[in-house]
């Protein structure tokens, strides 16, 4: 129901007449593009409250096409393989000294900015330079301010890097690690000339480097408009393929309510995250709404992070592992699941998300040393049939089994096993360093003062881990924990998270990223640097699992100064795996359960379970591996 | 625009002359239809919710107690919702925590705002500059921006009441301006003047000439302000802001709304909190225009 | 008689409102639970995980706590927040959208929640209060019992549950309206106007009639009250004509204190533009207040509420200041 329709209505309105006629197959988009050369997005942290704000040396609008259609990395991430291959540059940096810590880099001819300017390394000696030289008052460059110690013009296409420290990652922290950069090349022939302002330059619209440029936006920042330039094959990823829409529209939907319907009305084309009832209905409705999986679950397991209790070790009773243990064993993770997501999850029981990638790494790896773990007085914790149970209860839960998987395919879909459901083994544990149920119910300290847990959930800015969060919150007071379960603004979230003396239990995913072997990127947090004492108000700046272990502490150092591709180093990454699970350091949960339904009227070949050839996210810098796949339908 | 309805639409109509020529004895004057009819659903809906959960065999904000997304049985006189919970049940937990919620507030509403708003419109001087100055500081702070801070400081550390002690907080001014302009047009009608001329002191004034004529507002008010308090709970629940988990007419319209309920055809989760949420507030209204109509008829006959 | 007189303590209250409601806006989101400047590390960190190192986030905490000046104590950031805003009217930057200036993030948003929601308030005082009136003055009538029976059945219904009914309704089963509105940009034409127009015409309905029910009560009420004035019934005796009793007795004086509902409903248009707004998606100070809040922006904050705050005492203020006119009855001593 496009515009022609909507102006029409509009124009009889104001004639005073209303009707429901008037809806013919609309042309056009809302914004005034023929809606079959367009491709529109639901933006995936909705209405951005500044839009103008485009200068990525400052904070700007991130989810609105920037990463995936306007900037350009040296190196980019196959998200199909979890590979690294070069963008912008000429081929893989080459290292200059044994240390590591030299690289000469080389970019690839012919580039140019969208304004027609050739990208030079002036460009990014530029970039450098007002990174180092404003590094105070420019709010996003201290990713690469405190990475490099010094860099040098060679000629127009090659320049050189030295870092602070033995680096084995260039190409991830000076191009893409899964889904993005921190750090974004401007053109110097923009900026330059502003000297000082550009510590407050709005940048709006941008000169940019992907073969998209930005056309229109919404100053209420609700959508935003990119056209294909015209010389797009010079363009940062011009040589990926042909980009297919020709303008691609990143809108705000609105609430879940109103994305549903729109979405049921063919108004846009990619979801972000939906509701697993939500998507239910949307299918029922309208058959060209398509989910990641045809069968349970229906969601794409393949995000970089996995959602877990991280529990703060440093506080008591928490820095008891019996109690830590209770938790788990008391957390009914199927029934949790099957309340709060219909039973759409794949359970992790380490902690990280459990991939095509990650599996054969790390959880392969491991299964049989987890099926052997014995805590407490030789209890084996593990549940390796957790998947066939749940597709039991599934079952019984009026599930039809055509849509359920069978034989080896429910390990893949609901995860290789979880922690057993044994209130009873918890109650013993807890018994065992005197913790036992006072007159009430629950479950008191073991001076028999009352206990009550502090659970920080998020408040409905992440309606999955909300749900998620009450339910573990009901689980345990079922168990006899009394749990107060808190859902929090996304301010107050980040501020838990690192403050120890407001941290008890809190659910997140920030330490729990590992996309590849490349387990450094997300743990390389786990340091004694970013260890503050139980009680400190001083935020961290890391670690947030709060990983005291020393064992831990010594496998990250001891990987971060080995080549990413040497055995040893994989090694340690398993091995961290398993020693944060076995002493129950984080009550892992499950991957995190990313919908991305699609709706084909318009365009068709998005990546799905088995046309796997990219993360299906569209905030993802990948994103461009779907701009370049995807097929018009011919539906006007 | 739920928040600027405390400004009362019965005020204005309290009755131009005193009705308080004590007449003892027969109440049968109060009685009018609407009156009985909305005190008749107020006193079913509060019995009811008082009574019933005595009966209860789960404690209904429990998930998983049953299957999940049932429809209406016997067993499940409203079925079962998304989470494995009984909706009726729920629902009349819910009836008597947000009416409990109401009345604590209204009780606290009005007696701060009519002592207040009284004493003020009437000593006048510097007195009331004092407290208009007060009243008028906590009118011009916008109650719902107010109440989001509040809400990210007190959710899920306290009880749910504590909303409602913030409610009255922020809420009483409103009804302490009104009282305060009755008053202050009190003052000047001729019954007060000749009470003044006729040497009685001030207090006498208050409590024998202007009480009995705003008690009329007050009871009134009082029901207003209970619809207010449930209505605004009910906001605050429905944006994540309240105790989501304790049963009220609120959450559990933001559990409908969480799971979708609108879209995915459970209708009975939404629509029977609206439901009752407007079977409620119409038995609150009527009684309150019963007593106002009640109030006028009785001027009527003296 | 010091009209004069009487006028400057009045405005004299009015600036020791304004103090005291800057005082307490100043103090509350000090209260809240958020560091600001973890509200900016977070968003950067949730876009950037994986590759953000300690020391990056340090480095920036750092730097953050100088730019938004929050490194002095409570009193010196209260010293130079009155100046800041008594002086110059400035809010200093958003914590969240470094460095976008409050004042301009709040300018943008302003128009719209002013011209929906002053309209919509405005017809519903308008329609609510013709309604209320034929059915007070003809209370005795059937026909203003079915009209009072509207304002009965309209009132009680919760705001959200209205609004959100009448999307489904409007939106999607009759899909007159969008379900997500999208606003033209750049120069304005007629038709782009029209499209404003079309797509604020769902959510001011709503405000409509969330607004119509409440109206109709209270002034069928009042003019119940009226009509049985002695006045009334002495103009009654005169002769004047049931239209002329209508409106120059009973709707005249019933209209008083309406007038005060509607001067102080004004104000309160910032409490329902944050629902309206966050249901409908539609541009506003309400849906940046929300932003504001969840992410410990203390000068969006600020900014937000004192805008409120001087727009509610102002209005009152011209309501005591014309009251006198309105009402005899009241004289100033």
């Amino acid at each position: 129901m496009a515009r022609l329709g909507r102006s029409f209505v509009a124009t009889l309105l104001l004639g005073s007449l209303m009707t429901t006629t008037a809806f013919a197959q609309g042309a056009m988009s809302d914004v005034g593009t023929p809606r079959s050369e367009t491709l529109i997005v639901q933006t995936f942290d909705g209405r951005s409250a500044n839009p103008t704000a485009q200068n990525p040396l400052n904070s700007y609008a991130i989810w609105r096409g920037f990463r995936e259609l306007g900037w350009g990395y040296l190196w980019e991430m196959d998200t199909a393989t979890g590979e690294s291959y070069p963008e912008m540059a000429d081929g893989f940096p080459e290292v200059l000294n044994e240390e590591n810590t030299q690289f000469r880099i080389k970019i690839r001819p012919g580039i140019t900015w969208s304004d027609g300017q050739p990208f030079t390394t002036d460009d990014i000696i530029y970039s450098l330079d007002t990174a180092f030289k404003y590094r105070e008052q420019l709010t996003n460059v201290a990713s690469v301010t405190v990475y490099l110690k010094s860099y040098k013009k060679i000629d127009d296409l090659t320049f050189e890097v030295e870092t602070v420290n033995p680096s084995f990652d260039l190409t991830t922290r000076l191009g893409v690690y899964t889904w993005g950069t921190p750090f974004n090349w401007v053109p110097k022939h923009i900026f330059e000339p502003l000297g000082d302002e550009v510590v407050s330059f709005q940048n709006a619209p941008p000169v940019t480097l992907g073969p998209y440029k930005v056309k229109e936006f919404d100053p209420n920042g609700f959508w935003q408009l990119w056209e294909l330039r015209e010389d797009w094959e010079k363009s940062s990823w011009g040589n990926l393929g042909t980009p297919k829409p020709k303008y691609i529209l990143y809108k705000d939907f609105g609430t879940e309510e109103t994305r549903a319907l729109a979405f049921v009305q063919n108004q846009y084309d990619i979801d972000s995250f939906m509701s697993p009832d939500s998507i239910d209905a949307a299918k029922a409705r309208n058959p060209a709404i398509e989910t990641f999986s045809a069968t349970f679950p229906y969601h794409d397991m393949n995000d970089a992070c996995s959602y877990g209790v991280y529990i703060n070790q440093q506080r008591a009773p928490y820095d008891m592992e019996e109690v830590r243990w209770a938790l788990a064993l008391s957390l009914n993770l199927s029934q949790v699941g099957i309340s709060a997501m219909s039973g759409q999850f794949k359970a992790a029981a380490l902690p990280l998300p459990d991939t095509p990638i990650t599996n054969s790494i790390f959880y392969e790896a491991n299964l049989q040393a987890l099926k052997d773990l014995t805590i407490g007085d030789g209890y084996k914790p593990f549940d390796a049939e957790f998947s066939n149970t749940l597709v039991e209860s599934l079952k019984t839960q009026g599930i039809d089994p055509a849509l359920l998987p069978t034989g080896e395919a429910i390990q893949e879909g609901f995860g290789a096993g979880w922690w057993k459901h044994d209130p009873a083994e918890a109650e013993k544990l807890l018994a065992s360093v005197g913790i036992e149920k006072g007159a009430d119910g629950f479950y008191a300290m073991p001076d028999g003062s009352p206990w009550v847990i502090e659970f920080v959930i998020p408040g409905d800015w992440n309606k999955v881990l909300q749900r998620l969060g009450f339910s573990i919150a009901d689980s345990w007071r079922q168990a006899g924990f009394n749990v107060n379960a808190r859902q929090v603004d996304n301010g107050e979230y980040t501020t838990v998270q690192n403050t120890n003396a407001r941290n008890e239990l809190q659910i997140n995913w920030s330490n729990t990223c590992v996309y590849n072997s490349n387990w450094l990127g997300n743990w390389n947090q786990f340091r004694e640097s970013n260890i503050k004492p139980a009680d400190s108000n001083d935020p961290l700046s890391g670690n947030y699992a709060r990983i005291t272990d020393p064992e831990v502490l010594a496998l990250v150092d001891e990987g971060s100064r080995l080549p990413l591709d040497d055995p040893k180093f994989v090694e340690n990454g398993q091995k961290i795996a398993m020693e944060i699970a076995q002493d129950m350091q984080i009550i892992n949960l499950m991957n995190i359960p990313t919908t991305i339904p699609t709706n084909s009227t318009y365009w068709t070949n998005y990546p799905k379970q088995d046309n796997f050839y990219a993360a299906p996210y569209t905030w993802w810098s990948s994103f461009k591996k779907t701009v370049v796949s995807i097929e018009p339908t011919g539906q006007q | 625009m739920t928040m600027s309805k405390d400004i009362d639409p019965i005020v204005m109509a309290v009755p131009a002359a005193p009705l308080s020529k004590r007449r003892k004895g027969s109440l049968a004057w109060l009685l009018n239809v609407r009156l009985a009819i909305g005190l008749a659903i107020l006193l079913i809906m509060g019995l009811g919710s008082l009574i019933l959960p005595f009966f209860a065999t789960v404690d209904p904000s429990i998930q998983s107690s049953f299957m999940r997304n049932m429809p209406p049985s016997a067993a499940h006189w409203l079925g079962t919702n998304s989470l494995g919970q009984d909706i009726f049940w729920f629902l009349v937990f819910a009836i008597r925590n947000s009416l409990a919620l109401g009345v604590l507030v209204a009780c606290g509403v009005t007696l701060v705002a009519t002592i207040v708003g009284l004493s003020a419109g009437y000593i006048g001087g510097r007195f009331e500059r004092f407290v208009m100055l007060i009243v008028d500081t906590f009118i011009t702070i916008p109650l719902l921006p107010i109440l989001i801070i509040l809400g990210a400081l007190i959710r899920g550390n306290t009880s749910f009441f504590t909303v409602g002690i913030i409610i009255i907080i922020f809420g009483w001014a409103w009804d302490a301006r009104t009282v305060r302009s009755m008053a202050l047009s009190l003052r000047e009608r001729e019954f007060i003047n000749m009470a003044r001329f006729s040497g009685a002191n001030t207090m006498q004034i208050i409590a024998r000439e202007i009480f009995p004529y705003v008690s009329a507002y007050m009871v009134v008010g009082f029901i207003n302000v209970v619809l207010f308090a449930i209505n605004t709970e009910a906001t605050l629940a429905v944006i994540g802001l309240s105790k989501v988990e304790v049963p009220t007419l609120g959450s559990i319209i933001f559990w409908a709304l969480n799971y979708n309920a609108l879209f995915t055809g459970q209708y009975v989760w939404l629509v029977a909190p609206i439901i009752a949420t407007v079977t409620l507030f119409l038995g609150l209204f009527l009684t309150s225009t019963g007593f106002n109509q009640a109030f006028a008829s009785k001027r009527g006959v003296s | 008689m010091g009209v004069l007189r009487y006028v400057a303590k009045r405005i004299g209250l009015y600036l020791a409102v304004l103090f005291i409601g800057l005082t307490i806006t100043f103090m509350l989101p000090r209260l809240m639970p958020i560091n600001p400047v973890d509200g900016y590390i977070g968003q950067l960190q949730s876009r950037a995980n994986g590759t953000l190192t300690s020391e990056a986030i340090a480095e920036m905490r750092t730097n953050l706590e100088q730019l938004y000046g929050l490194n002095g104590n409570v009193f010196t950031q209260y010293v130079s927040y009155l100046k800041r805003v008594v002086v110059d009217f400035d809010f200093g930057p958003s914590f969240t959208y470094y460095p976008q200036p409050v004042s301009a993030m709040i300018l943008n948003a302003l128009p719209w929640t002013l011209g929906l929601l002053l309209t919509a308030t405005f017809i519903a005082w308008v329609l609510g209060n013709m309604v209320g009136l034929v059915a007070g003055y003809f209370h005795k009538k059937r026909a203003a019992s079915i009209l009072e029976f509207l304002g009965i059945l309209l009132y009680p219904i919760p705001y959200y549950i209205l609004a959100i009914t009448l999307l489904l309704l409007l939106a999607y089963i009759f899909p007159v309206f969008p379900l997500s509105p999208t606003f033209p940009v750049g120069q304005m034409t007629p038709e782009k106007l029209g499209m404003i127009f079309y797509n604020s015409l769902l959510p001011g309905i709503t405000l409509v009639l969330a607004g119509f029910g409440w109206n109709i009560l209270s002034m069928k009420a009042l003019a119940v009250a009226t009509t049985e004035e002695p006045y009334v019934t002495y103009a009654r005796l005169k002769g004047a004509s049931n239209w002329t009793r209508m409106m120059r007795y009973v709707f005249r004086n019933a209209l008083l204190p309406q007038v005060t509902a509607l001067a102080l409903s004004l104000g309160m248009v910032f409490n329902g533009a944050l629902l309206t707004e966050m249901i409908f998606s539609y541009p506003g100070i309400g849906l940046i207040m929300r932003t504001a809040a969840t992410g410990g922006d203390y000068n969006v904050l600020y900014g937000a509420i004192t805008l409120s705050i001087i727009a509610v005492a102002t209005a009152g203020l011209v309501i005591d200041l014309i009251y006198p006119l309105l009402d005899p009855r009241i004289r100033h001593k």
